[in-house]
């Protein structure tokens, strides 16, 4: 139980850092705040009499420690200030998106938990011999192909000219597969040789040699004995993967126009939106961070081993 | 380790290098590694030879615009009437050069901050091991994103972003191989003789905490250039006119329907880049970790 404490302790303090990290990035950016909301609101050269009323209506002028205060305190009950471009809540303009993005992120997550399973334990059964050399040749192929190449490459080819698919994706599920296979096969190639590592691991167990021996058959001693042991640092890479999916679906959602958060942000960068930009970061971050605690929970929910403090 | 010479560089460097020549030896006899340093070898070959065997990858040609791959332009050409070949040359140039500077950057970060976290240790560490924990605990890509938001889109700036945030692993690199260098019986006996600590941190514990470090950072570069790419193709990065491998692709994706040939340079340099990264890296691990040497 106090693992589980720590863990959440743990948790807490990473949300903190980052938080005050982001807050503090807002705050050294370089140019006046003010100048640039007006610059991102479409005025040119405003008066010095704007900027100072647009520095009342965002409390600039008050002392940094309040100020972060207050934008913490707001973030924590979901309100992420206005954003600077189109004047609504960021908060709002990412409940619009953020359910493409989801199901972007979902699909690509089973995806490649499907692949990566496959690809894994086909290695692991073969190991040394052709399986385990084409798992391998696939992982490396998916590795170094970049997504917006591939992306790219797949929506020329299938999509404009053999007429598969939507060319402008609606976010919708019926579009979902291409963008989410693109996603996913970076993740693939890692989570595959992770298994693989970890599954003849736990195949090198003395008490596998007796199931053996005993006659248990080769799958049933894969499935019943090797993967439960094997499957805490696959796991381990999902949980961290996943929260790295949305930094990647900021590039797959631009090259197939998927209307979710992480295109908005890459136009709120060039734009220099700020409140959406550190909104999306906080977002991403809470996602990271809270499914590496979910993982490390479930973890230690499998195996025993690591529920004792260290 | 005998007496005789405990105390001077030179059995220490040659102690390493007797190391590398047995990795080196090692990966050699791997062909995943050796098909990597070939792909390397074509990559800095074409970005060193290019400019003097190529057309100026900038010089645009109003009548043979987006023209097929021919014995003229052996990729054909851009929107703009550019050689592909030359340009995409010169993006390999302008994508590896800046991989190799954002990664040599973040060395410079972490072996810092590592070498300090290491070898001064007690609140200095625990300050700075927090922070790298903190950073190595948060999506790299979200905040490099976050950065370049912070100081606008740009390549300097791109560059910037990304070694401020890259540094982390690194520093945790460079911190262990100081901390287990402090405790070596040649950096103890140097302390005993007198040598200060400054003295005794830069002339023994520096010199192989910064092989450790340029390993690791070398094995980065793959991902660096992925990052560079991708970020470059969303516009974050390199500008329109600069031959960049990710702004060539996004450059010719209105007109890529057409005309396919656009993406055939700046695709295959990125591929080759990663994927001679990824194979040196992976066997490198192999060669030089026991728990993986089957």
């Amino acid at each position: 139980m106090s693992a589980v404490v720590r863990r959440l302790g743990q948790a807490v303090i990473t949300l903190a850092a980052a938080g005050a990290l982001v807050f503090g990035m807002l705050a050294v950016t370089p140019g006046d705040s003010a100048q640039r909301v007006l610059t991102a609101r479409g005025v040119q050269e405003p008066t010095p009499a704007a900027v100072a009323a647009v520095r009342a209506e965002l409390r600039l002028d008050d002392p940094l420690p309040v100020r972060f205060g207050r934008w913490a305190g707001d973030a924590v009950r979901g309100d992420l200030g206005v954003s600077w471009l189109t004047g609504r809540p960021v908060s709002a303009e990412f409940a619009e998106r953020l359910p493409a993005t989801l199901r972007l992120t979902a699909a690509a997550l089973a995806l490649a938990v499907g692949l990566a399973l496959v690809l894994g334990t086909a290695a692991a059964l073969g190991a040394g011999r052709w399986p385990d050399t084409l798992s391998r040749t696939i992982a490396l192929v998916f590795l170094v192909v970049p997504s917006f190449v591939l992306g790219v490459v797949l929506l020329d080819v299938l999509v404009v000219r053999a007429g598969l698919g939507r060319v402008i994706a609606d976010g919708t599920w019926a579009t979902v597969f291409l963008p989410a296979l693109v996603l996913a096969l970076g993740s693939v190639a890692t989570w595959s040789r992770v298994l693989r590592t970890s599954l003849l691991e736990a195949g090198s167990a003395a008490h596998l040699r007796v199931a053996a021996a005993r006659g248990t058959s080769r799958t049933r001693r894969l499935l019943v004995h090797q993967m439960p042991n094997a499957i805490a640092p696959f796991l381990t890479m999902v949980g961290l993967g996943t929260a790295s999916l949305i930094g990647g679906a900021a590039i797959v959602e631009s090259v197939f126009t998927w209307p979710g958060v992480g295109r908005f942000t890459v136009e709120a960068i060039n734009a220099r939106d700020m409140p959406v930009i550190v909104g999306f970061t906080m977002v991403a971050v809470v996602a990271y961070v809270v499914a590496s605690l979910v993982i490390d929970l479930v973890c230690a929910w499998i195996d025993p081993r690591l529920r004792e403090p260290r | 380790m005998t007496g005789a010479g405990i105390l001077t560089r030179a059995a220490d460097t040659a102690g390493h290098r007797h190391v590398d020549r047995g990795v080196l030896r090692a990966l050699r006899a791997r062909p995943a590694a050796r098909v990597g340093f070939v792909f390397a070898a074509v990559l800095l070959l074409a970005a060193v030879a290019g400019p003097w065997v190529l057309p100026d990858p900038d010089l645009p040609d109003y009548t043979r615009q987006l023209a097929p791959p021919s014995a003229q332009n052996l990729l054909g050409t851009d929107q703009s009437g550019r050689d592909l070949l030359a340009r995409s040359v010169a993006g390999a140039r302008s994508s590896l050069g800046a991989a190799v500077v954002v990664m040599a950057l973040s060395a410079l970060i972490g072996l810092v901050l590592g070498t300090i976290a290491g070898a001064v240790g007690g609140t200095a560490d625990a300050v700075l091991t927090r922070i790298t924990d903190v950073l190595l605990g948060l999506p790299t890509l979200v905040l490099t994103l976050a950065v370049v938001g912070v100081l606008g889109p740009g390549f300097a700036n791109l560059l910037l972003a990304m070694a401020v945030t890259s540094w982390a692993g690194l520093a945790r690199i460079a911190r262990s191989a100081a901390l287990g260098a402090w405790q070596r019986p040649d950096v103890i006996a140097a302390r005993m003789a007198g040598i200060g600590p400054a003295r005794a941190v830069l002339g023994h514990v520096l010199p192989g905490v910064t092989a450790h470090v340029s390993v690791a950072a070398t094995l980065g570069l793959g991902e660096a250039v992925l990052a560079l790419g991708g970020l470059s193709f969303l516009g974050l990065g390199a500008q329109p006119p600069t031959a960049e491998w990710g702004t060539m692709l996004a450059a010719g994706r209105e007109t890529f329907a057409h005309a396919p040939w656009q993406l055939v340079g700046p695709g295959v340099g990125l591929v080759l880049a990663v994927a001679a990264a990824t194979l040196i890296g992976d066997a490198l691990r192999d060669v030089t970790d026991p728990e993986r040497r089957r």
